[in-house]
């Protein structure tokens, strides 16, 4: 990336290190900061303590904005919007917001429309669908 | 956006700590990033850090002259926090005041939404004031609220990210 000043996260412009690094969803840091936190629970009586305000702070957030709260819909989750080709950070924002019609997911993720990719409003569609299946069966 | 990010680090554990015992030493090792990590905070690239998940490699020692610790290249996996100009999130509204409200998201407790960027919301004053558009859609203390970041900022001293955020767009609000 040449300058801080063409970041664009809509235009999925957000640095060569970032676009491959792995993105994660708020349910899966879920998952990982409370299987962190039980871990020190068992270490000492007051775990709160132990742990960074990040760590708090964070915690606490990912745990009221997460969609899907069951260990499997989490992993179908990310299994089921890695079939359309998506970066990972599109993923994860379609993860996390959850966005009921494909205008919604436009809006969200605009970069899923740019020229030179595959996705037209059916597939779009398709995979909200799988989305809101694995809401209701979890 | 949370990422997973895998960096280099050097672990120096002071001479006393140092253990015939190999499996003492990993343990020093992984006790001493975690409380490196924790108290670095942030940092202007990677965001905000949250948590070491792995330890993926411990480098050889090198003895410092004079104090006698060991310094071990480390590389870990952890869990960092960092907001993108353009990405859409949601936050939580925990202050309000005349001009805009402050929103907390993740860890970054400084998020600031201008009443010039919700345009059609405006200043209702009371006890508790709060924000009100025609619809009588209403941004109140502990109210969730998708938004778009139009600039985030490092703050050196504080190891902090500041960002400025913006309701300009379709599905932006906030959500009930």
């Amino acid at each position: 990336m040449s300058g801080e000043e063409e970041e664009n996260a809509a235009e999925l412009k957000i640095g060569e290190e970032f676009l491959k690094a792995k993105c994660l969803m708020n349910c899966e840091v879920a998952l990982i900061l409370e299987h962190k936190y039980e871990q020190l629970q068992q270490m000492s009586d007051d775990p709160m303590n132990q742990v960074s305000q990040v760590f708090e702070k964070s915690l606490q957030y990912v745990k009221r904005f997460s969609r899907y709260k069951n260990p499997d819909a989490v992993r179908q989750v990310r299994e089921i919007l890695s079939r359309y080709q998506l970066a990972e950070f599109e993923l994860c924002v379609l993860g996390n917001l959850c966005p009921e019609t494909v205008e919604e997911a436009i809006a969200m993720v605009p970069s899923i429309k740019t020229k030179g990719r595959a996705h037209d409003d059916d597939a779009i569609e398709r995979m909200l669908n799988d989305l809101s299946l694995i809401k209701k069966f979890e | 956006m949370f990422l997973k990010v895998q960096m280099p680090w050097n672990v120096i554990i002071p001479a006393d700590s140092l253990d015939a015992k190999g499996l003492m030493l990993k343990k020093a090792i992984v006790i001493r990033l975690m409380d490196e990590f924790a108290c670095k905070k942030a940092t202007k690239d990677l965001g905000y850090f949250m948590a070491v998940t792995t330890l993926e490699s411990i480098g050889e020692g090198r003895v410092r002259q004079n104090t006698g610790d060991v310094l071990f290249p480390v590389v870990f996996s952890g869990i960092t926090f960092k907001m993108y100009r353009g990405e859409i999130l949601q936050g939580v509204v925990h202050k309000i005041l005349k001009h805009g409200v402050f929103l907390r998201c993740g860890p970054v407790q400084n998020i600031y939404l201008s009443h010039i960027k919700m345009p059609d919301y405006h200043y209702v004053p009371g006890e508790n004031g709060i924000f009100m558009n025609d619809k009588h859609s209403k941004i109140d203390k502990d109210v969730i609220v998708r938004f778009i970041v139009i600039g985030t900022k490092w703050m050196e001293a504080e190891r902090e990210f500041q960002a400025l955020v913006s309701l300009e767009g379709d599905y932006l609000g906030p959500v009930s």
